[in-house]
């Protein structure tokens, strides 16, 4: 063999190794997994595990159904928080804004992704909690808690600070920056070309946003949404601080609840058996809810 | 509107100069263009001629640190001053690049966009000048059936005839084409030359073009830019059969380019 080949196929073996240890680690993570959640598996079945409410320590019953239902909620409440701000970072920093601020500015949002969780959670519990009861919850009771219907989940019921909307309030500040970043590079991909063609014909600069960098940048944005939803679910430090961590019925978003990473952080240093593998359990349901998400977008991706 | 039969100046490059930053790019242009003409600026790479055609809309000032010094006038009127209204002046002169552009929507709305930014909604209207638009740029035949359909899935020449006629539905006074046939197969850039050609009847051109073979077939007057001045310009067949200057004579000889 000469030496091109040896080359080549040490490259491939390099790269190769690579990838593979991330697929094995991830089958590594799913067989864990299922091995330690299996006496959960035995004992409360698949849909019944989902859907069943309880988590009683003395009966030893649990599911996962308010939990999950915790994490998903905060999850899509922090992203529909964080897009619309996130959009408006990205387009104003690839079309707007002057070159001379443009580093300091992007700087900032990168740092905001290099603070630690514990960090936002603590914050979460002293300033915006406090905050918010004070302020913020008063004043939507008083303008949705008499809608019909959901008026309900607008009021404040339990006393308080440390609720579903403050976690998703931290989880959008943390996820902000992932979505900013992905969608400003998929703004900065737009041909200059095509904008240029744009102002050529007389549009100005937001109907050519609208027009041509919006529809051009639209799948990374998308996939930058997606990766925070992956990850807003799987963000734990930061909500277990200012959930609330109440194993109840959620009556408003204003109430104390859980969500999967919470519960987990909260009650594995002091788990007996059969909850630890329900804890395993709601993380291997986590785990999949969020592969399901993925290909999910991605097949909506590869459709538009 | 019936094409007068002497030639009439539809825009005079005067004394212009160009700046990107400290770096002066033009110096001192001076140039007119013809009503109803073609305009070839010839030229070898970086000698200024797409730096030229970018200032008649004004391109330049998408870009920060750039400045202009001299005039550049339109009917009467200087279209380099800072009071100018660039979205106005755009639509009066459309632009063509080198690449085809075509905007992420249907083949029809690319054409309707710019009437849109125009305020023409009315339907049938809308729809009567997009037919006119894409049989100016011989595009119809081939797309009547595909209006609806992504523009993205148009081949490259029809996609640049698309982008033509996007800006020819605004009916502009002049197209400035920035090489835009050099991207494309020869058929696809006949059929562009061949349009350019019967497009004369409604409207100016200024053509960037590294092909001197385009310039010499398609315009009527051409003009050789070198290091950001004009060396010489006049009408086609005297730029390429009886040059005035050693250096045009060279160029167009293909001795250096």
């Amino acid at each position: 063999m000469n030496t091109k080949k040896t080359a080549n196929l040490i490259f491939f073996l390099m790269t190769g190794f690579g990838a593979a240890s991330l697929v094995f680690m991830t089958a590594g993570i799913l067989v864990t997994l299922v091995v330690e959640s299996w006496p959960g598996i035995e004992r409360f079945g698949v849909i019944k595990f989902l859907l069943s409410r309880d988590w009683n320590y003395a009966k030893e019953s649990f599911g996962a159904a308010r939990p999950l239902t915790g994490a998903i909620l905060a999850a899509v409440m922090a992203v529909a928080m964080a897009t619309p701000v996130a959009l408006g970072v990205a387009i104003f920093l690839t079309e707007l804004c002057p070159a001379k601020l443009k580093g300091s500015v992007a700087l900032a949002i990168e740092l905001l992704a290099a603070i630690p969780s514990v960090i936002y959670g603590l914050w979460g519990l002293f300033v915006l909690a406090p905050f918010l009861e004070k302020y913020f919850q008063p004043l939507v009771g008083k303008v949705l808690g008499d809608v019909p219907w959901i008026g309900g989940y607008f009021q404040t019921k339990m006393a308080g600070g440390l609720n579903l909307v403050t976690a998703s309030m931290i989880l959008g500040v943390m996820i902000l920056p992932f979505i900013a970043s992905l969608a400003r590079e998929g703004f900065a991909q737009v041909p200059e070309a095509l904008k240029e063609s744009a102002y050529g014909l007389g549009a100005t600069r937001w109907e050519t946003i609208r027009a041509v960098v919006w529809p051009s940048a639209q799948k990374a944005v998308m996939g930058g949404i997606i990766m925070a939803t992956g990850r807003a679910l799987g963000e734990t430090m930061a909500v277990a601080y200012v959930i609330g961590n109440r194993h109840g019925a959620l009556e408003s978003l204003f109430s104390p609840y859980v969500t999967v990473t919470s519960v987990i952080a909260n009650e594995f240093n002091e788990a007996g058996p059969i909850q630890m593998s329900a804890l395993f359990y709601l993380t291997l349901a986590l785990f999949l809810a969020n592969l399901l998400i993925l290909s999910l977008a991605k097949r909506l991706l590869r459709r538009t | 509107m019936e094409p007068s039969k002497a030639p009439q100046e539809l825009l005079r490059v005067d004394k212009l100069r160009f700046y990107f930053g400290a770096h002066q790019v033009l110096k001192d242009v001076e140039l007119p263009i013809w009503g109803n003409s073609i305009t070839s600026l010839i030229g070898p790479s970086g000698c200024g001629k797409t730096t030229l055609l970018r200032c008649f809309n004004r391109m330049h000032d998408l870009y920060p640190n750039n400045h202009y010094e001299g005039r550049i006038l339109m009917e009467g009127r200087n279209i380099l001053d800072k009071n100018e209204d660039l979205i106005e002046l755009r639509s009066q002169l459309g632009m063509v690049f080198q690449k085809p552009t075509p905007f992420p929507m249907s083949v029809y709305d690319n054409i309707a966009y710019g009437l849109k930014l125009k305020k023409i909604t009315n339907k049938p209207l809308v729809r009567e000048l997009v037919e006119k638009a894409l049989r100016q740029a011989n595009l119809w035949e081939e797309v009547k059936d595909r209006l609806r359909e992504n523009a993205l899935g148009l081949s490259g020449g029809q996609q640049q005839r698309l982008s033509i006629a996007r800006s020819l539905a605004v009916s502009p006074a002049v197209l400035l084409f920035d090489e835009a046939t050099s991207a494309l197969d020869p058929i696809s850039s006949a059929k562009i030359e061949e349009m350019m050609v019967e497009l004369k009847k409604q409207v100016t051109m200024v053509v960037v073009t590294h092909n001197m073979q385009q310039a010499a077939r398609v315009s009527d007057y051409t003009a050789l830019m070198w290091l950001g001045e004009l060396v010489e310009h006049g009408e086609t067949t005297e730029i390429f059969t009886r040059p005035k200057k050693k250096m045009t004579e060279r160029y167009v000889a293909g001795h250096f380019g």
